[in-house]
């Protein structure tokens, strides 16, 4: 996959949750573009790892699916972001920012490690 | 939290899959078809946003099992489909299936049900309080023989108790039995009386109630009874207010004073009434009775049975000592009364037992060859399945998944089996067995079945999961895997050679048994039990207290039974010959000086009504039988002795007229011998008979509890009804009890080596029959591989006879391989039945002859059908296969 990255499961899930709280009900392929879009093309979202990530957030209850009719009129599942999975935004943001300080701090020029 | 509501909703995956399944078609289809109108509209033709749009989705069928295996949990899924998948190839090869788990069957039936029997006889402690301190204390006198079980005398108990330290207690019983009645009811009760100590010292708890007090040290009974609580149940109707009630036994008053908890025993399990009694400390028993009663004792805490044993044989020694008339000779044996109750039965169990593990081995062998087979022939999937990329965990898993579901099959089957083979078994059992196990299917057995059936099917799992370790998988992909099938075939030749050398084993033990039990049945028992009916009869001591009125009631009885339509003659003993019991006492020859201590002469002594020889069919040798007027109070002293009496103490004399006295009372007059009978097999037609003195019933006391025969013309059963109503005619209150035929009851003695025998033939014809499928099997397969081979010999020019060889060659050397392997083993296991044969020796040349002659026909015979199909098989055919 050349220069473009793959993700892993958990900053996945944290991106799937960012994406539907910001553009609301989405369906799998309108949040993989999304993602792609957002980070400029950097990543490449394997449905083999979407759509795992879909059903376990669902199962988790993060997310509630059902099934509508897409803007070009097809019929797709569209997914939203239910109340816990708000909560569980917020936190995995918040622990995010944490370890993207830590590590940043880490890297930071001048700064040494004792 | 949210992780355990998503894990059950994951183990809830199991379920509803096929709906999920088209939902996630239809949701992956639509994602696509979006991204296809997206690239049409960024101005690609339909081909290449097709081919756009797949390329940057990937891999469906990966996505959606990447997505399936989220659904559920992973190792649910991944059982689940090794399960269908296993059950779909079992499906497919029902003969396979069916073949394994019918093997499987067998062999955990034969072990199950033998280890259910032998863990209610051997392993399950007795229901009493710390039982392995209970011993049963013998007399012992080895000059005599077979007295090492001895029933001992009153008197040197007395002396025992006072002097010994080595008892927590040590209480006295004896069996007997009590006619029940309510004035509208009688009924023969099996009883045992007990020192009032007894029932506590065993640690018994009563259900309701309380036990004997002991206060009461008087010899005479005093009138308080125990009754089971089966009896509380039969006769009380479980009536709470039988607690106090005066009930008439044996025409006595007596009293309820407890019920003793369901399932009680000791020693007999018919029995139902408990009474007790005691010893008179101021009676001198050793002067005025002999030997007749039981002693179990409980050994102190931290006193080995040895220390016990080395303490009494010091007391024994010292009574020789005190009285050597009564007690030379004599010492005393202590037992375990766990080894008291199984000594006959425990070594054909073990016996068993081991015969249905064999069994269950080759069971196993059998089926891990049959997966091996098949394992062979999947080969190819196998491969196939690797190559796609399921690891080495994933094929074994596969392989296991397959063994344990037939092992837990053949596991269920088995079980059902055994439940329905235990019932049949006690039906066949011997009676020592029978009286004392009560054996029923539980959890523990349930377990041992369940555990078996894991471990075969696990272990016999493994060998072709290891095989398939092995192997380069892409070995299998090739052509022909020669080196893989090579070992393969090495593997299942050697399994079939164990499967022949068990069942030679097996076939040796059951072909000794059998040959001992036809042995046994050959042996001319002496009398001539057919179309001879017998019953008890058991007076009331209290309403026939004079002998004169015991005499009268049997003299009439069978007067009036000889005059039943039907009945050849009547007679009546005390004790039934193969009963298992019988008086003995010492004996002095006339004109003979008295013996010295220690050194009378013994002999087993039985009271019989006139006609008993004729109505018994045993032949007289000499003299005459007892005629009416031998058999009154005022007839002189008279007797007949049997041939080994004869033989033994009075040899190279004349044997008719001569004189005798028996200890049987205070006084004992000599009398004329007047006949010779012929020699009955007492105890069992594997023992040598016993000198016997036969005297009339009028002489000495007359018994109160006599066994009724009747010789008919016909079916002796018919007989019961007529018999019951002329007793009933003498006494309408007295009850007759144990109607069996004669024949029946010598039938009995043979039961032990019955039982052994035929279990051990049935076990061996199992195991010979799983030993020739397994042949079968090996060759047959063989024949399919080596299909084109065998077309090239015939096509250069051989006889199909050539090819027939060929293949029996194959099955002969595992035969023999086997044979070898497995006379060997019988050899040196066969020893165990040592006990257990009669006639012949463990290495009995005409069974380790017959034996490798059965197994080589069947074997061959099992050779030679796949040799045939070879032989049959057309060239040009065989030369295009595979």
């Amino acid at each position: 996959m050349d220069k473009r990255t793959d993700v892993w499961q958990g900053t996945l899930a944290l991106m799937v949750l960012k994406t539907l709280a910001t553009m609301g009900p989405l369906h799998g392929y309108g949040i993989a573009r999304r993602i792609e879009q957002t980070s400029g093309d950097r990543i490449l979202i394997n449905y083999g790892t979407l759509y795992p990530s879909l059903v376990k957030l669902e199962q988790e209850g993060c997310i509630a699916g059902e099934w509508g009719v897409s803007e070009n009129n097809r019929k797709a599942r569209f997914y939203r972001i239910t109340r816990a999975g708000h909560a569980q935004l917020r936190k995995e943001a918040r622990q995010w920012e944490e370890t993207s300080d830590i590590i940043a701090r880490f890297f930071s020029p001048g700064q040494e490690v004792s | 939290m949210r992780r355990i509501t998503a894990w059950f909703k994951r183990l809830g995956g199991w379920w509803g899959r096929e709906g999920r399944e088209r939902a996630l078609q239809d949701e992956l289809a639509a994602n696509i078809q979006m991204n296809v109108d997206d690239n049409l509209r960024a101005g690609m033709s339909l081909a290449e946003a097709r081919r756009q749009a797949a390329l940057k989705f990937g891999s469906v069928d990966s996505a959606k099992e990447a997505v399936r295996s989220q659904w559920t949990l992973g190792g649910l899924e991944v059982t689940r489909q090794d399960i269908v998948y296993a059950l779909r190839g079992f499906r497919r090869n029902p003969g396979f299936a069916l073949t394994a788990v019918i093997s499987l069957a067998l062999g955990i039936a034969a072990s199950v049900a033998i280890f259910t029997v032998a863990d209610s006889v051997l392993l399950r402690p007795l229901p009493y309080r710390d039982p392995g301190r209970l011993v049963m204390v013998w007399e012992t006198n080895p000059h005599r023989v077979g007295a090492i079980h001895n029933v001992i005398s009153p008197g040197n108990f007395q002396d025992w108790r006072a002097q010994s330290h080595a008892f927590e207690h040590m209480a006295l019983f004896t069996y007997g039995r009590l006619v029940l009645s309510d004035g509208r009811r009688a009924e023969e009760f099996t009883s045992e009386f007990v020192s009032p100590g007894l029932p506590a010292m065993l640690g018994v708890h009563p259900w309701r109630g309380r036990l004997f007090s002991g206060a009461n040290p008087l010899p005479q009974r005093p009138d308080e009874v125990l009754i089971s609580y089966r009896l509380w149940q039969s006769w009380f109707g479980g009536d709470e207010s039988v607690l106090g009630r005066k009930i008439q036994l044996s025409n006595e008053p007596a009293t309820v004073i407890g019920i003793l908890p369901p399932g009680f025993y000791f020693k007999n399990r018919e029995a139902d009434l408990w009474e007790s009694f005691d010893l008179d400390p101021a009676r001198n028993y050793r002067a005025t009775s002999g030997r007749y009663l039981l002693s179990v004792a409980r050994l102190k805490p931290g006193i080995t049975l040895a220390q016990a044993q080395a303490e009494m044989s010091v007391i024994a020694r010292g009574l020789e000592a005190v009285d050597p008339a009564f007690d030379k000779g004599w010492g005393v044996n202590l037992e375990p009364l766990r080894d008291s109750m199984v000594r006959d039965v425990r070594q054909p169990l073990l016996v068993l037992l081991g015969a249905a593990l064999f069994v269950l081995a080759v069971a196993c062998a059998n089926v891990a060859n049959l997966l091996l087979a098949r394992h062979g022939s999947r080969r190819r999937e196998m491969a196939v399945r690797a190559a796609i990329g399921a690891g080495w965990w994933r094929i074994a898993r596969q392989l296991l998944t397959e063994s344990l579901l037939l092992g837990l099959s053949g596991g269920l089957a088995g079980v059902l089996l055994a439940n329905w083979l235990v019932s049949g078994l006690m039906k066949l059992a011997p009676q020592d067995l029978a009286r004392n196990a009560s054996v029923t299917l539980d959890l523990r057995v349930l377990c041992f079945a369940v555990a078996l059936s894991l471990v075969s099917s696990v272990s016999f799992g493994l060998l072709p999961a290891w095989i398939a370790a092995r192997r380069d998988a892409l070995g299998g992909l090739r052509e022909d895997g020669r080196g893989a099938i090579g070992r393969l075939r090495a593997g299942r030749r050697w399994l079939v050679a164990a499967e022949v050398a068990v069942s030679v084993m097996l076939l040796a033990g059951a072909g000794l048994m059998l040959r001992s039990l036809t042995g046994l049945l050959n042996v001319d028992p002496g009398l001539n039990a057919d179309r001879v009916l017998t019953a008890r009869v058991t007076l009331p001591r209290a309403q026939y207290r004079e002998s004169a009125a015991r005499l009268q009631f049997f003299a009439r009885a069978l007067q009036d039974l000889r005059a039943l339509p039907g009945v050849q003659s009547a007679a009546a003993i005390d004790f039934l010959p193969f009963y298992g019991l019988a008086a003995g006492t010492g004996v002095t020859i006339g004109g003979r000086p008295p013996a010295r201590p220690g050194e009378t002469l013994g002999t087993v002594v039985r009271t019989v009504s006139p006609g008993y020889f004729h109505t018994m069919g045993i032949p007289l040798k000499g003299g005459r039988d007892f005629s009416e007027f031998d058999s009154t109070p005022n007839s002189p002293c008279r007797f007949v002795v049997n041939e080994s009496f004869a033989r033994k103490y009075l040899s190279g004399e004349q044997v008719l007229g001569k004189t005798i006295s028996v200890d049987m009372a205070d006084k004992n007059p000599f009398g004329e011998i007047i006949g010779i009978a012929g020699d009955v097999r007492e105890g069992s037609v594997d023992r040598e008979p016993e000198a016997t003195v036969y005297y009339p019933h009028s002489l000495y006391m007359p018994r109160s509890e006599m066994n009724l025969l009747v010789r008919t013309a016909g079916n002796p059963m018919l007989l019961v009804e007529p018999v019951r109503r002329v007793i009933h005619e003498i006494d309408p209150a007295q009850p007759v009890a144990d109607f069996a035929p004669m024949e029946t009851i010598v039938r009995e003695t043979f039961s032990r080596q019955k039982f052994s025998a035929v279990l051990l033939a049935g076990f061996s014809l199992v195991s010979l029959l799983l030993a020739a499928v397994g042949i079968y099997g090996v060759l047959a397969y063989s024949v399919t591989e080596r299909t084109r081979e065998f077309g090239v010999r015939m096509a250069l020019g051989a006889e199909p006879s050539r090819i027939v060889a060929l293949v029996l060659a194959g099955g002969a050397r595992m035969l023999l391989a086997g044979t070898v392997a497995g006379i060997a083993g019988a050899l040196a296991l066969t020893s165990f039945l040592r006990t257990l044969l009669f006639g012949i020796g463990t290495h009995d040349p005409v069974t380790f002859i017959a034996v490798p002659l059965v197994l080589a026909a069947v074997g061959m015979i099992a050779a030679w059908l796949p040799a045939h199909r070879a032989s049959r098989l057309p060239a040009v055919e065989a030369l295009r296969a595979e």
